[in-house]
């Protein structure tokens, strides 16, 4: 299957007195792995939740599409896979026990989910801590197992809010390649972040401050429209 | 169908291993029964016995030493001389007794002339701020004045024939015990699955697993059926547990249809369930869904039940108003299979009245159950 874009049009969100979006404009095209960058309280996992459908717009409107053509936002969400930033996995349930639940709930057949746990396993070098509970992971290994279990359904849009907060570097780096791994033909991947060096890796970045979309583009060509010489000085310019 | 049973069954063993693995959750379920069942079954007791009665004999003749005999082996009253009137106003005054008992003079003649004219008389003085036990108190002594007229009553003589012979049918001996812990199930198991749901939502609201949950395609239904199962097993085994200390440890007969009565609590523990997971949805907190939990779980047991306080003495509107807490339904079903041989039709209004709660709390649950997380 296709990954899936979305086009944003004049995205905005209120939440209680706050104005979290206001008036975004940009596209998520297929198949890209797009960064969205921006300090904190930029409108970042609002931004996230609005995607995943867990937010309603305020106002304007969120569309998916795949090379067909525009997809419904209830079968975008069963193609969807959604890593929330803070931690949401069961702390007494073991890495297979995860699993297992995710299969069920994607409804995944047996023939579907063994090699592909296999292959997540794998990928993520966590086999030999099939049995530990979400709980008694390190930040590292916390985040890979919530990677593994939205995976698991090959989502064709896969939504990471900052997947790298509180990991070190080497896990970091692991969760990068995993990323990149996945991404391609058949997943868009749309991950948020505050760290400049992550959004520069990101094929296209898409730059919040303050609920607006500042600039949305790769990294070469945003350095140019902000006119510096290193990425990360982008925020530094008024 | 079979992917909706599937993921109702795999939230359901999810929940099955979050419980055995949470040792609040196997607390709450398995000891506070037991804590519950002997505080209330001990504790709570209605019957007035050896209660302090200050006697004055101003008779002291054979029939009224023999009626004060009858007052001494009925067991509701110890008593103590009083040694002048003055001492009845310090006692009472003093709360150092409920009832002065005062016999007067010529009461053993005119007991034995038999003459209802003309009766022997005593005075019975009680303290009127406790209103239930000074009415226990004159109803007991009632019973003994009858009890003692009956020894002394001529051959043929005048009133035999007025006399009424009361027996209660179901508890002979009017033993709140009887009265009270079968009402207890009501209180416990409602109290136990309204709590025990309460939490689950709100936990995983707190927790943050439910924003990923939800990101899923999992349905609020599939969510709520899969949650209330573990706790309905759960709660059923509550239910077997204070039936055996019941019968057990208290003693109550059990006359009725068991299976009628399982029927009931099984009905009657899933709206409660419902409940508490409705007001976990609603709330998303679980200090706030807990203080929820036990207001709505204790008051109405208690009274809007029956279970102390009389539905029949409440005013009309409360009288209706209790028809909507399932407590009362229960409770009519709890005592009515305990100590009777009732059938289902006399029950049927209950059941009607536990099954519509329950069927319009798991509705309830499922579409206040939010599939976004909108403030």
């Amino acid at each position: 299957m296709p990954a899936l874009g979305v086009r944003v049009e004049d995205l905005s969100k209120t939440l209680g007195r706050t104005a979290a979006l206001r008036g975004v404009n940009t596209v998520f095209e297929a198949g890209l792995v797009h960064g969205i960058v921006g300090p904190n309280g930029a409108g970042k996992t609002t931004l996230m939740r609005v995607l995943t459908g867990l937010l309603h717009p305020t106002k304007g409107r969120v569309e998916y599409y795949d090379e067909a053509g525009p997809v419904t936002p209830a079968r975008a969400k069963y193609e969807t896979g959604y890593f929330p930033q803070e931690p949401s996995l069961y702390p007494d349930l073991s890495c297979r026990e995860h699993l297992e639940f995710f299969r069920d709930l994607y409804g995944l057949s047996e023939a579907d989910y063994q090699p592909r746990m296999q292959e997540l396993f794998d990928a993520t070098g966590m086999s030999a801590f099939k049995e530990r509970p979400a709980g008694k992971l390190s930040g590292g290994m916390y985040k890979k197992l919530g990677l593994m279990c939205v995976l698991l359904n090959r989502p064709r849009l896969l939504l990471l809010d900052e997947p790298t907060v509180g990991v070190d570097p080497v896990s970091r780096q692991e969760l990068w390649e995993l990323v990149y791994g996945f991404a391609g033909q058949n997943t868009t991947v749309v991950l948020s972040t505050s760290y400049m060096d992550e959004a520069q890796r990101c094929a296209k970045v898409h730059v919040l401050d303050g609920g607006f979309l500042k600039a949305a583009g790769t990294p070469e060509e945003l350095m140019r429209k902000f006119q510096v010489k290193q990425f990360a000085d982008i925020f530094l310019k008024p | 169908m079979r992917l909706f049973l599937r993921r109702v069954r795999s939230v359901a063993a999810k929940e099955y291993k979050h419980i055995l693995r949470d040792p609040f959750t196997l607390v709450v379920a398995l000891v506070l029964p037991l804590i519950f069942v002997g505080m209330f079954g001990f504790v709570i007791d209605l019957d007035y016995k050896h209660m302090r009665l200050y006697v004055r004999d101003n008779d002291q003749t054979s029939v009224s030493r023999r009626f004060l005999q009858e007052v001494s082996s009925s067991g509701y009253f110890d008593q103590t001389p009083l040694h002048g009137p003055a001492q009845a106003d310090e006692a009472l005054q003093k709360n150092n007794t409920p009832a002065v008992l005062i016999i007067k003079p010529g009461f053993g003649r005119h007991v034995k002339a038999g003459d209802i004219s003309d009766p022997g008389q005593a005075q019975l003085l009680t303290d009127g701020t406790d209103n239930v036990q000074a009415s226990i108190i004159q109803i007991y002594m009632r019973g003994i004045i009858e009890a003692t007229n009956a020894l002394f009553l001529p051959e043929g003589g005048e009133g035999a024939s007025a006399r009424i012979r009361t027996r209660f049918l179901f508890n002979p001996e009017l033993s709140s015990r009887w009265f009270i812990v079968p009402a207890l199930s009501t209180v416990i198991i409602g109290l136990l699955a309204i709590m025990l749901t309460a939490l689950t939502v709100a936990k995983e609201w707190e927790n943050g697993s439910m924003e990923l949950l939800l990101s899923t395609p999992v349905r609020p239904a599939e969510i709520v059926l899969g949650k209330l199962i573990p706790y309905f097993l759960l709660a059923l085994f509550d239910v077997l547990v204070v039936f055996v200390l019941a019968l057990t440890v208290f003693r109550i007969p059990f006359e009725g249809s068991f299976l009628l009565y399982m029927l009931a609590c099984a009905v009657y523990v899933t709206g409660a369930l419902a409940l508490g997971l409705v007001i976990s949805v609603v709330t998303r907190q679980q200090q706030a869904a807990i203080q929820f939990a036990f207001a709505v779980g204790l008051l109405p047991s208690f009274i809007f039940s029956g279970f102390i306080f009389p539905i029949e003495n409440m005013p009309l509107f409360f009288r209706w108003f209790t028809a909507l807490f399932p407590q009362r339904w229960f409770l009519l079903i709890s005592r009515t299979l305990f100590l009777s041989e009732a059938g289902f039709a006399p029950l049927a209004p209950a059941f009607w009245g536990i099954g519509l709660f329950a069927v319009v709390m798991i509705v309830l649950a499922v579409f206040k159950f939010k599939t976004d997380v909108e403030p």
